[in-house]
């Protein structure tokens, strides 16, 4: 099966290029503190080396992407804050897939009071404003890359647990779960052996959008001026520094605001694509 | 239809008090004495103990949690919200103030991307597989993948900073209270461009996706092949017989687009400084200004409560398979 959705979502050009362009950005963000560092790095700046004689100074061969207010690096910074981006956007997810999925298998499982209970606390989540709910638990317990995340996953489990909900409903019923249930297996055996692993491929998809949502939130924070403190280099808090340069400093706008928008669309075109690719009916 | 509509609202109460709840256990998660939430940290400090007490017993916070969560649930229910830390006045006289700012914008931007969005992606939907069809799909979701603080950022540095032809931001001009009446509506209606742009781009696009996929799903039905076979226009089905079909699924999106459209209120005003819901919750965010905080988080997830319950209602009138459920 994974081999045929393999070959469906690269059948989309569009698709493999997005994958790419992620697997970049990853090795880029892993690479930061070879890349960008010191004088002997490849991109000789670190990304909280002020030079405030060479404040805003726009795109040369030197600064290949200019430099912000106090004379840092554009380039530089944005190289750091990729490890910001995909780290939030990479554990926000897996934590919300993972109680998303333990919630919606436990609701899709045994169905009834479970399922009651699940049932409500997603319509509970889904009444709040997403942004309300980020900020205010950043803000009252304090902005730090862990709260981010943790409020990133609250906001956002809830789509995976619906998915998981009715694939586990779905197989629950079918033959090799009765099967493995006549042969004496436990329930928590059954779940987590035979049926969550069926699931994966509904969650994948989610988790892919999932990630968009958590870095442009993330950035989204960063912009507000709530989101992983200072001086840390995020693209979200290079485009914030650039409101009140927005007349002098167009490379302070255009280059993390592109960074966080392809980054983004990256995740998302993944993730409908793969689903495309899972779904018989596409064709 | 009524124990269905029965059924709805009293879910619609459970979920009201677990609302209240979620929101009460994670205040009284936050560290520190809850007493703060009423008085402000200055003032914890400046008081004395007796003082403090006093207060305490007055907001009913000498009480077990249970009972302190009665009176802050009498507190709701009778609008009483208490007073803000920030300029002492009412909560809910400073929500009624700033309300009809923000529903202006929101108002005209869904109206611009309905109005836009769902016909886009009806017409593409009747494209399918064709390569206009494939790329307004792909179109779709990079407009939706534009983060709205840059695309904010562009437009302010486009439109105001370089051509000079759209205010950078705020509601109204310095000199608006000098103006007639028909260039106060103009100055009023250009202070509105931009952030109705900024709000409305990927709400369509939202829109357009949803509506071509609800289209999409009706015409592979059996009946619009029955309808074809009887030696109907594609015209006809289409417009019969298809697209009634295919509008119903957009009412649910009347109950998922409120919090959504909150959420981007609290960005597009506070970069374009329009005095609305969003700006007073991210102000009140920043100086914990806790009442404020409680009040505006209670009243938009009561309202989007209140926008899918309607929504269920309105479908289950527009849908007779729930219509006449049980019948």
């Amino acid at each position: 099966m994974w081999r045929i959705t393999w070959r469906r979502f690269c059948r989309s050009k569009l698709a493999l290029v997005a994958l790419v362009y992620v697997g970049v950005v990853a090795l880029v963000a892993l690479s930061a503190p070879f890349l960008a560092a010191s004088k002997s790095s490849p991109i000789p700046f670190g990304p909280n080396e002020i030079d405030v004689a060479n404040r805003l100074h726009p795109p040369d061969t030197q600064h290949r992407l200019g430099t912000d207010e106090l004379g840092r690096d554009v380039l530089a910074r944005m190289i750091h804050g990729a490890r910001v981006s995909l780290t939030v956007g990479l554990i926000a997810t897996a934590m919300s897939a993972l109680v998303g999925s333990f919630l919606g298998a436990l609701a899709g499982f045994y169905g009834g009071a479970a399922d009651w209970i699940v049932s409500r606390l997603i319509e509970i989540v889904l009444c709040f404003p997403f942004l309300f709910l980020v900020l205010a638990i950043v803000a009252f317990f304090g902005p730090s890359i862990w709260t981010i995340m943790l409020a990133l996953a609250i906001t956002n489990w809830t789509s995976e647990a619906r998915y998981v909900r009715g694939e586990v409903m779905r197989l629950r019923e079918m033959e090799f779960a009765h099967a493995a249930r006549a042969s004496g297996a436990r329930d928590y055996r059954i779940i987590f052996r035979h049926l969550l692993p069926n699931a994966l491929a509904p969650v994948l998809v989610s988790a892919s959008f999932g990630v968009a949502y958590a870095i442009v939130t993330e950035s989204a924070l960063s912009f507000l001026g709530l989101g992983v403190p200072l001086p840390t280099a995020t693209w979200g808090s290079i485009l914030s520094s650039a409101k009140e340069f927005v007349e002098y400093a167009w490379w302070l706008i255009v280059f993390p605001g592109l960074a966080i928008f392809m980054t983004v669309a990256a995740f998302n075109i993944i993730g409908d694509r793969f689903r495309d690719a899972l779904d018989p009916r596409s064709d | 239809m009524l124990t269905y509509v029965v059924r709805r609202l009293l879910y619609g109460v459970l979920t009201f008090f677990g609302i209240t709840i979620a929101i009460f256990v994670l205040v009284h998660s936050v560290p520190g004495d809850p007493l703060s939430f009423y008085i402000g940290s200055h003032g914890m400090g400046s008081l004395s103990h007796a003082a403090l007490d006093e207060i305490r017993h007055e907001h009913h916070l000498d009480l077990p949690i249970v009972q302190q969560y009665g009176w802050w649930l009498r507190g709701i229910v009778t609008l009483d919200f208490g007073t803000s830390f920030i300029d002492h006045r009412p909560v809910t006289g400073l929500i009624a103030e700033k309300l009809p700012n923000t529903f202006i914008l929101n108002l005209v931007a869904f109206l611009v991307a309905a109005l836009l969005g769902v016909p886009i992606g009806l017409w593409s939907a009747t494209r399918s597989g064709r390569t206009s069809e494939r790329a307004s799909g792909v179109a779709f979701f990079l407009l939706y993948s534009l983060p709205s603080f840059w695309v904010a950022l562009l437009l302010m540095d486009l439109f105001s900073v370089r051509f000079h032809v759209l205010p950078l931001f705020g509601m109204t001009s310095d000199n608006y209270l000098d103006l007639g009446l028909t260039s106060k509506l103009a100055d009023r209606a250009l202070h509105l461009i931009l952030p109705v742009v900024t709000l409305a781009y990927a709400q369509m696009a939202i829109y357009a996706r949803f509506s071509k996929s609800a289209l999409t799903e009706v015409i592979r039905q059996d009946f619009i092949t029955t309808a074809r076979a009887k030696g109907a226009t594609s015209a006809a089905v289409l417009w019969h017989h298809a697209l009634r079909n295919a509008l119903i699924p957009l009412i649910t999106l009347l109950g998922l687009t409120l919090p959504y459209l909150v959420s981007g209120s609290v960005i597009v005003e506070e970069i374009f400084q329009w005095d609305g819901i969003g700006r007073l919750y991210f102000d009140a965010i920043s100086q914990r200004d806790y009442p404020t905080v409680l009040a505006l988080s209670v009243a938009t997830a009561v309202a989007t409560l209140l926008a899918s319950l309607l929504a269920d209602v309105l479908y289950a009138v527009a849908d007779p398979r729930i219509r006449l459920e049980g019948k």
